[in-house]
């Protein structure tokens, strides 16, 4: 405790304050949650360091004269207040002095909100607004990516397997909200054959106003499953938002993944869309799940297609095959297909095995959410290993469904029967330890409490034989 | 949690490889298990002893501010208390620190750690301790008492002879004319030094001279080996007690003319190639590049791993070590070489390949070093007499 208030005062504090800033996206309601359950600020830092960007030099600048002034002012006022013997005074100047922390923790986030709301709002919306012309006026095919889950994955799919035949432009990374949208538009040519626009539904309404702006043809919604519940409260609110999709493109236009089981209770049976066996029509057999590929054949009426992508999972089967149907409708050929699935890889920490040590390590830190762990289980339990070790530090943002997600996540895990389990030891620790016991885990457990650690000594743990898969990661600000 | 004392550095040429093979070998990997406090106990090279936790900061000894630490830091002993127990001056009020250890984890490697010395000391105090006991790391290090032992046991290896110093300084023809029978070219080595410190590969008689003062600056035993032609080297590591596991039989990449000196092992990581590419198999492990496992005929292979573990038990090795063998690659000869009580890194590298992690390694000879110290528990040492009353 006594640590922890010094950790104040320490020289570091403001750059500290800063780094909490900018890991929160300079977004002053979570980083205020996470200031105000710091308990010692040493050692909030723990994943990376203050990237020093130009507005994190400048607000590093800004905290660093206001605590001097503030300091400043207050040694004023304690010689003047002792001079005087007034001693209310002099309180007042030592409230000041203890004070400056806290003051200026608070006081850095109002540049912040000013240039938000007087800046950036105003400059978004009328950016939006612009691109609403801009997407009407496109020709090409434009197909919105949305759901829980798996979105990200299925939008880079698309990209690469309709890029073998067609001229296609995606959203870049994860930029899936109105103002990005709103400036990736203005970076087309016009002449794209498809657009493929990922939709990152947040709060409820925003698949609707992304929709309406944007005005695609088709709709593939990924799944669903509970993510953002800090804003929709309940999944019922989530899937309700995301199937507001439908209104704008049409049932016959909207595509699903029919292996997301909270997804099927909003749709009717006949629902076209994509799982394992069937996609769009096309009948998947022969599948093959190894530790680096996954291979399957795609049937329909006359045609087949053997299809090998260096994706991994048993889950991925799907997507890739609604990817490799919606080539072909969209006129690509046997060959320009079988090129694009074959050309489709891990993307960077999402079920991307790499050789470390001698052992292959599935990278799927990406992942957060209870499909993807799901995903990522049966993957492992699939697998042919001489150990299997599972680490992951839970999910975030579960809202009121924490405990019984994370009860369910040890429940998974236990399923899988790993030899191993590294948790990273946090607030949802407890709830995944208790979920493995009532399904009598006999494994080893080990809680690890310094993440970094673990994974930068990751090589001294496995050996050759071993599979390891990590699923999801928590920056500083979750912990 | 057990409290794991590693000791490293030691009065040897091998001084820095040991504490490379404690650091990043040992002091690890027992860290990430989770399981060990770990306490390092470095041997500087005057022979004082230091406890300190900084000792476990690579950076200490690589940028040289252990030079520093030593000048500064209070020297440790111990305390043999049916058991063995670090003390150091906490340097406040004449207070001093105490750590009761559990189990003693040598890094050392060479002379005055790796050839039994240390590990009396863990015998008298009655401490579990990783690795080969007295006898047998006496046995080891010694390469003309490891011949003669396993030759006891009918373990094939090249022709060899040895002197001590003294003898080549008052005999010196007579022992130049007892070498000038055997075959060229041969190997000169001095008996008791790891590392390939001080050998040299004699070609002819011109130069055997200047091989024997070599390395009878080195030890005061020479020992001098007919070399192997169409040479394969391999070796073998191996853990356990009464029942010993082995890893790859591994192939390190070598000219054939050329041997597995100092700089090649620990310096060069593989200069001796003279920039071949390796291919294939080809790992660069703790000691430069080779084979694992060792690319010779199943036959053979097998042959080499049961002279392995035969020589391993034969010189009673416990807990861990590491069997060089040299293979005649047209006559598939396999002999025995020499035994390596405590191999750099703990060859680590072919544990991996074998399915142990560095830290299951580290823990498997935890285990082994407790079930040996537990089963000689069992044994009766002392007895009660009445001899001192007919005094």
């Amino acid at each position: 405790m006594i640590r922890g208030f010094l950790s104040l005062y320490s020289f570091n504090y403001p750059r500290i304050v800063i780094y909490m800033l900018q890991s929160t996206e300079y977004m002053v309601k979570p980083y205020l949650q996470w200031y105000w359950r710091t308990a010692n600020f040493t050692q909030v830092a723990r994943r990376r360091s203050l990237d020093m960007t130009r507005r994190a030099k400048l607000l590093l600048l800004v905290m660093r004269l206001g605590v001097a002034l503030q300091i400043a002012l207050a040694i004023v006022l304690l010689v003047h207040a002792y001079d005087a013997r007034n001693w209310q005074l002099f309180n007042i100047g030592v409230v000041l002095l203890l004070s400056f922390p806290v003051i200026w923790a608070h006081l850095i986030t109002v540049p912040l909100i000013l240039a938000r709301h007087l800046i950036a709002v105003p400059l978004e919306r009328k950016l939006v607004k612009q691109s609403a012309a801009l997407f009407s006026k496109h020709e090409g095919i434009k197909i919105a990516v949305l759901g829980s889950y798996g979105k990200t994955t299925v939008k880079e799919l698309l990209l690469t397997v309709l890029g073998a035949g067609k001229d296609v432009a995606a959203t870049p990374a994860n930029k899936n909200v109105a103002a990005s949208h709103a400036r990736w538009v203005r970076t087309l040519t016009g002449k794209e054959e498809v657009l493929i626009i990922e939709y990152g539904e947040g709060a409820p309404g925003d698949i609707k106003r992304f929709a309406d702006t944007t005005k695609p043809d088709l709709a593939v919604i990924t799944g669903i499953a509970p993510a953002h519940l800090d804003q929709y409260k309940t999944l019922e609110a989530a899937a309700q938002d995301i199937f507001s999709i439908v209104d704008v493109v049409g049932s016959e236009n909207t595509y699903v993944n029919r292996e997301s089981e909270p997804l099927l209770s909003y749709v009717n049976k006949n629902q076209d869309g994509y799982d394992t066996s069937e996609a769009m029509g096309w009948k998947i057999s022969k599948i093959s799940v190894s530790v680096d590929k996954t291979s399957f054949v795609m049937k329909k009426g006359k045609k087949t297609l053997n299809l090998h992508s260096g994706l991994v999972g048993r889950h991925l089967v799907g997507p890739l095959a609604f990817c490799a149907a919606i080539a072909s409708e969209l006129g690509m050929s046997n060959k320009q297909i079988e090129k694009g699935v074959a050309e489709t890889k891990p993307f960077e920490h999402r079920m991307q095995p790499r050789l470390l040590a001698g052992g292959w390590v599935i990278d799927d830190t990406y992942n957060g959410n209870l499909e993807g762990v799901r995903a990522g289980l049966s993957l492992l339990n699939e697998l042919k290993a001489k150990r299997k070790i599972y680490v992951t530090p839970g999910l975030v943002d579960q809202g009121e469904q924490t405990e019984a997600i994370h009860h369910e996540v040890g429940e998974l895990i236990a399923d899988a029967k790993p030899d191993k389990v590294v948790l990273m030891k946090n607030s949802v620790t407890a709830f995944i330890q208790a979920g493995l016991a009532a399904k009598e885990y006999s494994g080893e457990v080990v809680i690890e409490d310094d993440p970094l650690r673990f994974y930068t000594h990751l090589d001294q743990v496995i050996a050759v034989g071993d599979v390891v898969l990590m699923q999801n990661d928590w920056t500083d600000n979750y912990n | 949690m057990k409290t794991i004392a590693v000791f490293f550095g030691g009065r040897s040429a091998e001084h820095d490889v040991s504490i490379v093979t404690a650091l990043a070998s040992i002091i690890k990997p027992l860290e990430l298990s989770r399981e060990y406090q770990v306490e390092p106990v470095y041997i500087a090279k005057d022979g004082s002893w230091y406890w300190d936790q900084r000792l476990k900061d690579i950076a200490l000894f690589r940028t040289g501010d252990i030079e520093d630490f030593i000048r500064k830091a209070p020297k440790a002993h111990i305390l043999f208390d049916n058991g063995l127990t670090l003390v150091k001056s906490s340097q406040f009020a004449g207070r001093k620190a105490y750590k009761h250890i559990d189990v003693a984890f040598t890094a050392m490697h060479g002379t005055h750690g790796e050839d039994g010395e240390l590990m009396g000391i863990f015998e008298m105090a009655n401490v579990p301790y990783v690795g080969c006991g007295v006898s047998a790391s006496a046995i080891a290090m010694d390469k003309v008492l490891s011949k003669q032992v396993a030759e006891s046991a009918g373990i094939a290896s090249t022709p060899w002879t040895w002197f001590t110093s003294n003898e080549l300084s008052q005999n010196h023809s007579a022992v130049v004319k007892r070498i000038n029978t055997m075959k060229y070219p041969l190997f000169v080595k001095p008996a008791r030094l790891g590392s390939s410190i001080g050998i040299t590969k004699v070609d002819s008689p011109d130069n055997l001279v200047n091989a024997l003062e070599v390395a009878a600056h080195y030890d005061d035993k020479v020992i001098v080996e007919e070399a192997v032609p169409n040479l394969i080297e391999v070796t073998l590591p191996i853990i356990g007690n009464e029942d010993p596991e082995p890893a790859y039989l591994e192939q390190p990449l070598l000219d054939a003319n050329d041997f597995f000196d100092f700089e090649t092992k620990y310096m060069g990581q593989g200069k001796k190639m003279g920039g071949k590419k390796m291919s294939g198999g080809a790992k660069q492990g703790a000691q430069g590049y080779s084979k694992i496992p060792a690319e010779v005929s199943q036959k053979v292979y097998d042959e080499a791993v049961q002279m392995g573990l035969a020589v391993y038990k034969a010189l009673g090795c416990e807990g861990i070590a590491r069997i060089d063998m040299l293979i005649n690659s047209k006559t598939n000869a396999v002999l025995f070489n020499e035994v390596n009580p405590l191999p750099g890194s703990l060859y680590a590298h072919n544990w991996r390949a074998k399915g142990y992690s560095a830290v299951d390694l580290v823990t498997r000879l935890i285990e082994l070093a407790i079930a040996r110290h537990a089963k000689v528990a069992k044994k009766q040492t002392a007895f009660a007499t009445n001899f001192l009353k007919q005094f």
